[in-house]
């Protein structure tokens, strides 16, 4: 799916360009899939966290919690039909199909890239992570280390692409912005002109 | 009509070499004639992505698999995506071709027909028929130019080595030289003055080549001591570098010539002229060579040039510039005898040489030339007139030359390669067209980015007519 830019402008000197290709949730239909979602990803996860609990009950859970009762949760119905399942497969399958679904569980659909310009300040670019548990990374760059902000193109599996860079003195390697997304050449240009107003012109 | 180039060959700077300046110098000149040109070339160590030269001169160094002397592996289909997304991106209407041992050029004057795109193939070498590489070589040629718009040769015996090889038309070959830029290979003294020899001045003989052996250095090794002897006052220059260098120089320990003959190793092209300044006759020993601009080079610094009569050279420079031996040693120490001779004598007014290379020569006219092949081939000149009109002759100019993108046309084109080859080129085409096909699906062309040309300078012409037009603007309302 293609990025699309979102730009922020707190104040006349900051400046907020993200870059995301997540979808929008205009419609009542998009809203209603998207709280769908969610809840079956809270499903999901409550089942693999029982099945996992199940597999694992004779070595760790055998004994009455203080707050869960294990012994009573185990004999009641849903609870046998649970230990049935878990005990029909071999605990590296379960360990590993358990691995897969929590990842699926945690796993953002959607990549948002972000490019913040302050004057006199610098620039700080940051790249959402893979899951809901990780932090974004970022990276700042201050004013001052700065040598110049390009569009260039470079070949990239298939195909030559653009991408907005930041040449940082004293070091070999330029900084790319938007890294993954690779967003097209009018997003960029836009994103090109409005950092370098915020960064050096004065007037505005 | 201004036209979007791609050109194609493996062979591009930071190597030099005869043809990398060739594909500059053509690019430069057609951007001047309003022209947009890109270069595609494989990527060089430490010389990777898309550059910008002087002029907006746009260079794609793709990363590929180099295997010998700096020639790619012909993987026949594996250009063609990255290939089609650069073509897309800069709107390309002509894909221009150039030396007949680049994979490159094959595959993409191929991928570009699949494409529907023109294409123009130049041919810079010769080849022989006889060995395995050759026909090897030959059959490929023969693939890619049966269905190539248009070749262009840079001699006339280039042209009848490619109409053979290739079993071409001769109308859809022209011939346009190479050129030099004569600016940069101008003699180190005042052009009005003539040198005089005495009978005991040295005269330094230069040569400048890569040390191969189809550029004769065995005949030069065999040469040397042979002219040394019999003329005491001669002294050597040998520049460039190659596999037979550690030759050259047994044969100076052999013969203790280290004193006469000078060594200089590889030089870049920027020095070529410095080097050639510093003598008075140009040694080309080589066996052969489809134009050999080096000549054009050695003649307009004002150096007198002894020549093998192979190839394209006879056709490069006139005859009072040159002596031309056969290509044997015992002809060669004649040869360069007679020019020695010559120049003692003060027979030969080499000073007048730069003056007349630069009438003969010029990129400027090459580019105009380039320019009316790529007219005739996309039909902005009509092909009677583009490939010359014969009254009286049962056939059309344009019948069978203006070659039609249908893939069924192709097919038949290529089928007459030759027995089994045609068969397997004619599958070569129908995977190509596929892999085309699959692509357009796969890499939509609405998803890939057009890439913005560089902005156009201005020529002289369109540079006065603005100025009269905004001089006119001024005027207007005070008036």
């Amino acid at each position: 799916m293609p990025g699309r830019l979102i730009l922020r402008r707190p104040s006349p000197t900051t400046v907020s360009f993200t870059v995301s290709n997540a979808s929008r949730h205009t419609s009542t239909a998009a809203k209603a899939l998207f709280y769908l979602q969610i809840l079956l990803r809270v499903l999901a996860l409550v089942c693999v966290l029982l099945l996992d609990i199940a597999k694992f009950r004779h070595s760790l859970f055998l004994q009455d919690g203080s707050w869960i009762r294990w012994t009573t949760m185990w004999s009641s119905s849903m609870g046998s039909s649970v230990c049935r399942v878990a005990d029909a497969y071999s605990s590296p399958v379960v360990v590993l199909a358990s691995t897969v679904v929590i990842y699926g569980v945690f796993r953002k659909g959607y990549t948002e890239e972000s490019l913040l310009v302050i004057r006199g300040l610098g620039i700080q670019t940051s790249t959402s992570s893979q899951t809901y548990l990780s932090k974004a990374s970022t990276r700042f760059i201050p004013t001052t280390q700065i040598q110049d902000i390009v569009i260039h193109e470079a070949f990239k599996g298939f195909e030559v692409r653009f991408y907005l860079a930041v040449i940082v003195k004293g070091e070999s390697e330029v900084v790319v912005v938007f890294p993954k997304l690779l967003p097209n050449r009018q997003i960029l240009e836009e994103v090109w002109r409005g950092s370098r107003r915020c960064l050096y012109d004065s007037k505005s | 009509m201004p036209y979007n180039i791609a050109m194609v060959s493996d062979f591009f700077f930071p190597q030099p070499g005869g043809i990398e300046s060739h594909i500059y110098q053509l690019s430069t000149k057609l951007i001047d004639r309003g022209h947009k040109v890109i270069i595609i070339t494989h990527a060089y160590k430490g010389r990777t992505g898309v550059r910008y030269l002087t002029n907006g001169l746009k260079v794609y160094h793709v990363p590929f698999f180099v295997i010998y002397r700096e020639t790619t592996m012909p993987t026949v289909f594996s250009f063609f995506p990255i290939f089609r997304n650069i073509v897309i991106r800069e709107q390309i209407q002509i894909v221009h071709g150039h030396a007949s041992l680049s994979s490159f050029c094959h595959e993409a004057i191929l991928h570009a027909r699949t494409m529907g795109i023109r294409t123009v193939f130049t041919d810079h070498s010769l080849f022989g028929f006889a060995d395995a590489a050759s026909i090897l070589t030959n059959k490929l040629l023969k693939f890619i130019l049966s269905d190539v718009d248009h070749v262009i040769c840079v001699s006339h015996t280039c042209k009848e080595n490619t109409v053979l090889r290739a079993s071409l038309d001769p109308l859809m070959v022209s011939v346009i030289p190479n050129a030099v830029v004569a600016e940069n290979f101008h003699p180190s003294e005042p052009p009005s003055v003539p040198r005089n020899m005495g009978p005991t001045d040295i005269i330094t003989i230069v040569v400048i080549s890569r040390l191969f052996y189809n550029k004769g250095t065995d005949l030069l090794i065999a040469a040397i001591p042979r002219i040394l002897a019999s003329h005491p006052n001669v002294r050597f220059i040998i520049a460039g570098n190659g596999p037979k260098a550690i030759d050259l120089e047994q044969m100076l320990e052999r013969n203790v010539l280290q004193d006469k003959v000078e060594m200089l190793g590889s030089v870049r092209h920027e020095e070529v002229r410095d080097v050639m300044v510093r003598g008075h006759i140009y040694l080309h020993p080589s066996l052969t060579e489809a134009f050999g601009t080096v000549l054009v080079e050695a003649a307009s610094c004002g150096l007198y040039v002894v020549c093998t009569r192979v190839g394209g050279i006879p056709e490069v420079l006139p005859q009072h510039m040159t002596t031309f031996a056969k290509p044997e040693e015992d002809d060669l120490v004649l040869a360069t005898g007679k020019a020695i001779a010559a120049l003692r004598s003060n027979k030969v007014r080499t000073d007048r040489f730069h003056d007349q290379v630069k009438m003969m020569y010029s990129w400027t006219d090459v580019a105009h030339r380039t320019e009316r092949v790529y007219n005739g081939i996309s039909g902005d000149i009509s092909p009677e007139e583009f490939y010359g009109y014969y009254p009286g002759q049962d056939w059309e100019a344009g019948r069978d030359r203006v070659r039609s993108f249908a893939l069924i046309d192709r097919l038949k084109r290529y089928y007459g390669c030759g027995v089994w080859a045609g068969k397997l080129f004619c599958l070569c085409v129908v995977i190509d067209f596929l892999l085309y096909v699959f692509l357009e699906m796969w890499f939509p062309r609405a998803n890939i980015d057009m890439a913005r040309s560089w902005p156009r300078k201005l020529n002289q012409k369109e540079n006065n007519r603005l100025a009269i037009a905004s001089k006119n603007d001024r005027l207007g309302p005070a008036s």
